[in-house]
């Protein structure tokens, strides 16, 4: 099964490609079938079909790829975005042949990110966040704009630089240890107390990790290439893409493969709690809707590692959670800024206002999600972040929990701050023709809406049934 | 690991830290993108040379290489495509200097 994931939509991707007359028209489709199909499949098979014992296929093809609880919800994750993705790309990219090529990105990205969060090797690692890495450049760069393509560059320049961070780090390992995958590792880790080496390489590949992700020190890159991205691209990169190749990679090796040490769990404190002020307060003075929406995956990205940081099973459950929560509803705040983007025609916030009368599902799906980023019960991003905030005060941590607690105020002022030059109040001149987008555009934002609102209510009953069963990972 | 090999180990080592401080001052000082590409190319080499010296001192020369085979596709698909943004930039503004083309803050 995992290793039908990398290869299915490999396949297909070289079949809707080839040169008969109405293959390129399939793209589309297929691209939707396959995500709809991830999602499906991850959310009604058994566990054993992930073991990858009884898998012929493997025989063939040794990726070595495991999948546990943590990349079950990742993969779950991975589809549900894809699928809005396409929707968005759908309504927003008129021509025909350019709909074709974005899906082809996203069948390579799927692949791609389905490959980083089933992997248990680094070297593996390393190619499939490359894979991941390219195909984004692609995408932001997709319509040539000045903007898009300084964004693309300024991606690029530093996404390289992480890489080679990764490869030294993967180097220094080497040399301990012999091999690359996640066990050799581990044993040497294991083996080598406190050896120099091995620390210098977990520093390295943290630090790679923190570019890629998108932290505070290097998150430069992040606000333009979201920005100025297509509207479809920035739902996908947004979403989910630096979500897993930076801080699902942090997860899982910090976790799986380096193991918790004193000094890891400081950086990632520090590095956390200033990611979520400069997120936050950079995202207040922003005019611009998507790059306010930037600046909010920065801050939230920081609660995720931040809980990370304090190293403890509800710590880590409090991330998992919230990095399945911020995917779905930032995926859908850049949904509904695509819908705006459309129909009103531009991304000024200033230029905007009392769309919620012309716009109601945009509005009010956008409501929910701000609210739900803010942490308001009872919605799905309230009960991450009290779990984030309860594992730091557990952990000995009162100051940064209470720092946690004041930057979700900061959250909920720049979010009525968009809800109101937005949506809220008299409609601004000019606007009287607006009307709601296609009925295509508002399915991905309900969709997410439902599922946000839908985990919020039912999260005593996920939380015995999924969440700690989750753990045992750990 | 030989005598030999221990003294080349550092010598090898040496120059790597060499080509990586030649990629960081090139991708540092220079105001041309072309430039910026040709210093993430020899930071990349750096971190392939650590990778052959980790395989030699260890033992494992036929998994180094290995990796490395892996690592020059990969890298060679990214340089393509950055190559092929650097192309597009040099379309659209007409000129490949950095000073100006910062529309972006930030």
């Amino acid at each position: 099964m995992t290793t039908l994931l990398i290869l299915v939509p490999l396949i297909g991707l070289i079949l809707v490609n080839l040169p008969f007359k109405n293959a390129r028209r399939t793209t589309f489709w297929y691209a939707v079938m396959l995500s709809l199909m991830q999602a499906y499949i991850v959310l009604t098979s058994d566990k054993i079909i992930w073991e990858g014992h009884f898998d012929p296929i493997e025989e063939y093809f040794k990726f070595n790829l495991k999948a546990d609880n943590l990349t079950l919800v990742m993969l779950l994750s991975i589809g549900i975005v894809a699928f809005c993705a396409l929707m968005v790309a759908k309504h927003m990219i008129k021509d025909e042949g350019d709909l074709a090529n974005f899906s082809n990105l996203i069948i390579i990205i799927l692949a791609g990110m389905n490959g980083v969060v089933m992997t248990t090797d680094v070297f593996t690692l390393y190619i499939f966040l490359e894979i991941t890495a390219v195909t984004s450049f692609i995408m932001i760069a997709f319509f040539r704009d000045k903007d898009a393509l300084e964004g693309s560059f300024k991606y690029i320049v530093l996404s390289a630089v992480a890489t080679v961070l990764l490869l030294a780090s993967i180097a220094l390992v080497f040399m301990v240890s012999g091999g690359t995958s996640f066990e050799a590792i581990n044993r040497a880790v294991h083996a080598n107390n406190e050896n120099l080496i091995l620390t210098a390489a977990l520093a390295l590949f943290t630090a790679g990790l923190l570019i890629k992700g998108g932290l505070v020190p290097f998150h430069g890159w992040l606000p333009d290439a979201y920005s100025s991205a297509p509207a479809p691209a920035s739902v996908i990169l947004a979403g989910i893409v630096t979500k897993t190749t930076g801080i699902y990679s942090l997860i899982r090796i910090v976790n799986n493969v380096f193991g918790f040490s004193g000094s890891i769990k400081n950086i990632l404190l520090f590095v956390g709690i200033i990611t979520i002020f400069v997120g936050a307060l950079a995202a207040l003075g922003q005019k611009d809707f998507k790059r306010m929406l930037a600046y909010s995956s920065i801050s939230q990205v920081g609660y995720i590692v931040i809980s990370l940081g304090t190293g403890t099973e509800l710590g880590l459950i409090g991330a998992m959670f919230h990095l399945f929560n911020h995917s779905i509803f930032k995926a859908q705040l850049f949904v509904n800024s695509a819908a705006v983007e459309k129909q009103a025609g531009t991304r000024d916030l200033d230029k905007m206002g009392g769309f919620s009368k012309k716009m109601p599902f945009t509005g009010l799906t956008s409501l929910i999600a701000c609210l739900s980023t803010a942490g308001i019960p009872p919605l799905a991003g309230f009960w991450s972040k009290l779990i984030i905030i309860v594992a730091l005060w557990n952990s000995g941590h009162p100051v940064f929990a209470g720092a946690a607690v004041l930057a979700s105020v900061i959250t909920l002022g720049y979010f009525l701050v968009l809800q109101r030059k937005a949506f809220f109040g008299k409609l601004a001149e000019g606007y009287e023709q607006l009307c709601e987008a296609e009925f295509g555009l508002i399915l991905p934002a309900i969709i997410l809406t439902l599922i946000t609102v839908a985990v919020g209510l039912l999260f005593p009953l996920l939380s015995n049934n999924t969440l700690i069963p989750m753990s045992h990972i750990f | 690991m030989s005598k030999d090999a221990a003294s080349l180990f550092w010598l090898y080592n040496t120059f790597v830290i060499l080509v990586f401080l030649c990629g960081i001052y090139l991708v540092a000082v220079t105001k041309n993108l072309i430039k910026v590409l040709i210093g993430l190319e020899l930071l990349t080499k750096a971190a392939t040379l650590l990778i052959i010296v980790a395989g030699y001192s260890t033992g494992h020369i036929a998994t180094a290489q290995a990796l490395i085979i892996n690592l020059i596709v990969v890298e060679v698909v990214v340089i393509a495509v950055a190559a092929g943004v650097v192309l597009s930039i040099r379309k659209k503004y007409g000129s490949l200097n950095v000073k100006n083309i910062s529309n972006l803050k930030g």
